[in-house]
């Protein structure tokens, strides 16, 4: 049974719906700029605006769709004539004072006003009139750079430190077109640690992330949808990287600022419509969006026997033969591995579980100074991705050796080796270029969450996945293969001895 | 006298505004006798008799109003009294406010109890100071005398009242702005649904009313709503307090029975027109109305449905006569700055279009018009009819069209000649000197 209709066609809507979120789940699609599924109705855009037709020959009436409760059997008419005027005209006045410098806009490419404009409007302006000027580049934080001219006042900036992040860090000053978005106070927004959001917000290119100023333009980039690794609530994110076809091969920009670099991060729901594939909601924290300084320190790049560079199958050849003599092997298990990773270590551990192997499973990363602890929208106190998942096969018993531990294979970081049981050798398995890499007997550089395929079991035990955004570099191996090969080998060692 | 009084019905000396005063005109008997033998029901079916209409612009039924408001639904009412009196040319309710604060209270009072109502606020206009002075002095008394507080007149019946002083925004004389305001946040209108007397203040149910429509409450319970429909017409029973200026020997506030002559009130109340011109047109009820001809007015009687038959309203009751000799390009940019520089700028339309309005006007006047100006003028007027948040940018849009519509002539002959039709301007201050008799 339909509850009313949307240019004739029978929609279905839930109790409470608005026109305009019935109609979108309907796949009917209302331009909007100030609503957003996640945020109140604000209602000030007008661009939503519907026809309903009256009933009984009745006349009909225009009102926005963000506001509209659906009521049984009534007609709406989003693309008629009169609406199409109505937005058109809204359109007029969305630009009457919008510098249209869409040449030198972030957002281009990915800015709602321009879509609009196409697809609604697609008139030249109307006006003969100076545009008014307003303030640009105002630093509304020390991450968010601000372009009054741009801004279309929609106020969903206003409305998220109010209603997600309760900052309460920015408003509306003045009145009329000469109103401005500010920060409440000096260093205000700075506290928000959510502030980012607002970007991915902003549907102009009013807001903009100072990191990502004049970088690049978005139809260069691809976006890969991966998890943040910063914490254990597992926020679905998109990294943002250059399409392979182009990447800038002139000989100024330099193998670091072309290859492998994430260009910017970004919530999974860059546009609401996409807002359902999110795991915790559209919004991500400061810290997701600066995921990519986990990734991009100086890389472990060379294999090594105790400081002196050896090839792979030499380092591998080594850490089997190390492993394979152990009376007594412990393994420290990274809560920064993925379950499949995490699955083939459990694989070698249970070739070894006759001769008895000691894992422990540690945290691999602390939370920095400064960085926020815990807070109760998004961010945790365990700053790993995988810590449930690891536990969830090794226990969660603190790392304390056995007596006799002769060989301890340590993979990743955040394992002081001042901890290391007197006299033991040591395995190590890590990404990044540190100091103890030269002192473990064997030395294996292995591949980061950017260069695979993967999963993690966040803080609720839900599945999140990942995909690779680069190859790997030639002489780093994943941690799975290692796993796999140091399995094969301890079986085929115990064989042979057996 | 242009009619019957109802409101205006004593004379004012330097203590009639004292609750003294207003007790020996039988002030607060009404109250007693509402919350003695009276049911809240009861009131407000009396004030739906009345057929009492809003006297803050919209002309909105009372009775209908109210009756939106479930007594019996277990949360909180609350009332206010819309005395941010904005609209440009609009000076009535200050005088109530001046020299009957304590009739405002005792229907506030008597309202209160028929919506059941424990808190009710009066949002006064910033710039008001003898009004406010007078009316917070009001509130003092009547709190000393008991009509406010806990079990007034010896009924369970309690009630305060909060005088709250607006910060001198034409947008929070609307009234969800309003509420908003009192709410302590930026004072922007709100978008309906829901209703204001499903949710208004703090999120509850909440009537807001007109201080001159409050003020009618009183007599309507004292004499009856029989009494109250004698007076005036039937299709807009009472009386309306016209604050009319402009051009006029003897401006000012006059209570006007509906139903009475337009031009007899201009010709004979108000002492004609200065300096003996002739009249060119009114602005009848606040500048967000259209303009009438002299000739449109010539056989109007002074009522709603009269004034919507030629197209306009009655307004807020704020009158302009305007002389022959006047220039509508420069009276259209005075009224299109004032909406520029109030438009609170939370919805599109209105945030563009005002400042577009204004804009286009100050280019013609400067001089630099271009035909497709008057064009652009009223496009930009109809774009904002029916698609803002609150009323404010039709209201604009109507002041717009009313003029263009009437008298185009006088734009194309200034973006023609790059100068006003008419030569110098109206000598106000010279009229002003002539005995006001003469």
């Amino acid at each position: 049974m339909p509850d009313f209709f949307v240019n004739g066609q029978p929609v279905h809507a839930d109790k409470g719906q608005t026109v305009m979120q019935a109609a979108l789940a309907a796949g009917c699609y209302i331009p909007y700029f100030c609503w957003h599924p996640n945020l109140s109705i604000a209602g000030n855009c007008r661009v939503c605006v519907v026809e309903v037709e009256g009933e009984g020959g009745g006349g009909s009436w225009t009102d926005i769709a963000c506001n509209m409760p659906v009521t049984e059997g009534m007609r709406v008419l989003t693309d008629s004539p009169r609406v199409q005027e109505l937005r058109r005209q809204t359109l007029q006045f969305i630009l009457l004072n919008h510098p249209v410098d869409c040449g030198i806009c972030d957002k281009a490419g990915e800015c709602l006003l321009q879509d609009h404009h196409y697809q609604f409007n697609g008139l030249p302006s109307a006006s003969t009139i100076p545009k008014v000027k307003a303030t640009k580049f105002v630093p509304l934080s020390q991450r968010i750079v601000l372009d009054n001219e741009r801004c279309i006042l929609c106020s969903r900036c206003v409305r998220f430190t109010r209603e997600v992040s309760k900052t309460d860090a920015l408003g509306i000053v003045s009145r009329g077109d000469t109103s401005l978005v500010r920060a409440a106070e000096d260093g205000a927004f700075d506290r928000d640690h959510y502030s980012d959001n607002v970007i991915d917000l902003c549907p102009v290119g009013a807001l903009l992330a100072k990191s990502f100023l004049h970088q690049t333009r978005v139809w260069y980039l691809q976006a890969t949808r991966s998890v943040c690794p910063g914490c254990a609530r597992g926020c679905q994110v998109d990294l943002w990287h250059r399409q392979p076809e182009w990447q800038l091969n002139a000989p100024c920009f330099s193998e670091q600022r072309t290859r492998n670099r994430i260009e910017r991060v970004t919530a999974p729901a860059s546009s609401p419509e996409r807002a359902g594939d999110a795991v915790d909601g559209p919004w991500i924290c400061n810290t997701g969006r600066d995921l990519a300084r986990f990734f991009e320190r100086p890389r472990a790049l060379q294999p090594m026997l105790k400081g002196r560079a050896a090839p792979l199958h030499a380092a591998l050849e080594a850490a089997r033969r190390l492993l394979g003599a152990a009376r007594r092997p412990a393994l420290l298990v990274s809560s920064w591995g993925s379950n499949e990773e995490l699955a083939a270590a459990a694989r070698l551990v249970a070739r070894h579980a006759r001769a008895g192997i000691d894992v422990f499973v540690k945290a691999d990363r602390q939370a920095e100074a400064g960085e926020p602890i815990a807070d109760d929208l998004l961010i945790r106190a365990d700053k790993n991705p995988n810590t449930r998942g690891a536990q969830a096969l090794f226990g969660a018993a603190p790392v304390r050796f056995a007596a006799g531990t002769d060989v301890v294979l340590v993979w990743g970081e955040g394992f002081a080796f001042g901890d290391l049981p007197r006299g033991a050798r040591t395995i190590l398995l890590n990404a990044f270029v540190q100091p103890e890499n030269g002192h473990a007997d064997a030395f294996i550089p292995i591949s980061v969450q950017t260069e695979r395929a993967g999963s993690y079991t966040q803080c609720d035990g839900r599945e999140v996945r990942f995909a690779p955004c680069f190859d790997k570099p030639a002489a780093v191996a994943h941690a799975e293969q290692v796993f796999e090969a140091l399995a094969e080998s301890v079986a085929g060692a115990r064989a042979g001895g057996g | 006298m242009p009619g019957r009084q109802l409101i205006m019905n004593f004379p004012v000396t330097a203590t009639s505004h004292r609750l003294a005063d207003y007790r020996a005109r039988g002030g607060y008997q009404t109250l007693a006798k509402a919350l003695q033998s009276m049911r809240p029901e009861d009131i407000t079916k009396e004030v739906t008799a009345s057929g009492l209409l809003g006297h803050g612009g919209a002309a909105f039924p009372v009775g209908r109003k109210w009756a939106v408001v479930n007594l019996n639904d277990g949360q909180p009412h609350y009332l206010c009294a819309n005395a941010d009196e904005g609209e440009p040319g609009t000076f009535k309710d200050r005088w109530i406010l001046e020299h009957a604060p304590h009739l405002l209270l005792e229907s506030m009072l008597i309202a209160s109890y028929a919506l059941q109502v424990r808190h009710a606020f009066v949002y006064i206009r910033g710039e008001f100071d003898l009004p406010y002075r007078r009316l917070q002095y009001a509130v003092e008394e009547a709190y000393a005398a008991g009509y406010f507080g806990t079990g007034i007149l010896g009924s369970d019946f309690a009630c305060d009242l909060v005088v709250y002083r607006g910060a001198g925004s034409y947008v929070c004389g609307e009234a969800s702005a309003l509420i908003t305001s009192i709410e302590g946040k930026k004072g922007l209108p709100r978008n309906r649904p829901p209703r204001l007397t499903v949710r208004g203040l703090y999120q509850r149910p909440t009537v807001i009313n007109n201080v001159e429509t409050l003020a009618n409450v009183t007599g309507i319970v004292r004499d009856g709503a029989e009494a109250f429909k004698r007076v005036g017409i039937a299709r807009s029973p009472g009386t309306q307090l016209v604050s009319i200026s402009g051009h006029l020997r003897r401006p000012g506030i006059y209570e006007v029975e509906y139903g009475y002559p337009v031009v007899r009130f201009i010709d004979e109340d108000c002492g004609g027109i200065l300096d003996g011109r002739r009249l060119k047109c009114i602005v009848p009820g606040g500048i967000s109305t259209k303009v009438l001809t002299a000739e449109e007015i010539a056989d109007l009687t002074y009522d709603h449905k009269a004034f919507e038959k030629k197209g306009s309203q009655l307004g807020s009751g704020g009158m302009i006569a305007i002389a022959e000799g006047t220039c509508m390009v420069r009276l259209l940019q005075v009224m299109l700055r004032f909406y520029h520089h109030e438009s609170c700028g939370q919805c599109t339309p209105c945030r563009e279009g005002m400042g577009w309005l204004h804009r286009t006007i100050d280019r013609i006047v400067a001089g630099d018009g271009r035909r497709e100006d008057i064009d652009t003028l009223i496009r930009v007027s109809e774009a904002n009819d029916g698609t803002t948040i609150c009323g404010m940018g039709d209201a604009a849009g109507y002041a717009t069209v009313g003029i263009l519509a009437k008298y185009r002539d006088e734009f194309e002959h200034w973006i023609e000649h790059k100068r006003s039709k008419f030569d110098g301007v109206l000598d106000v201050a010279q009229a002003a000197r002539e005995p006001a008799d003469a």
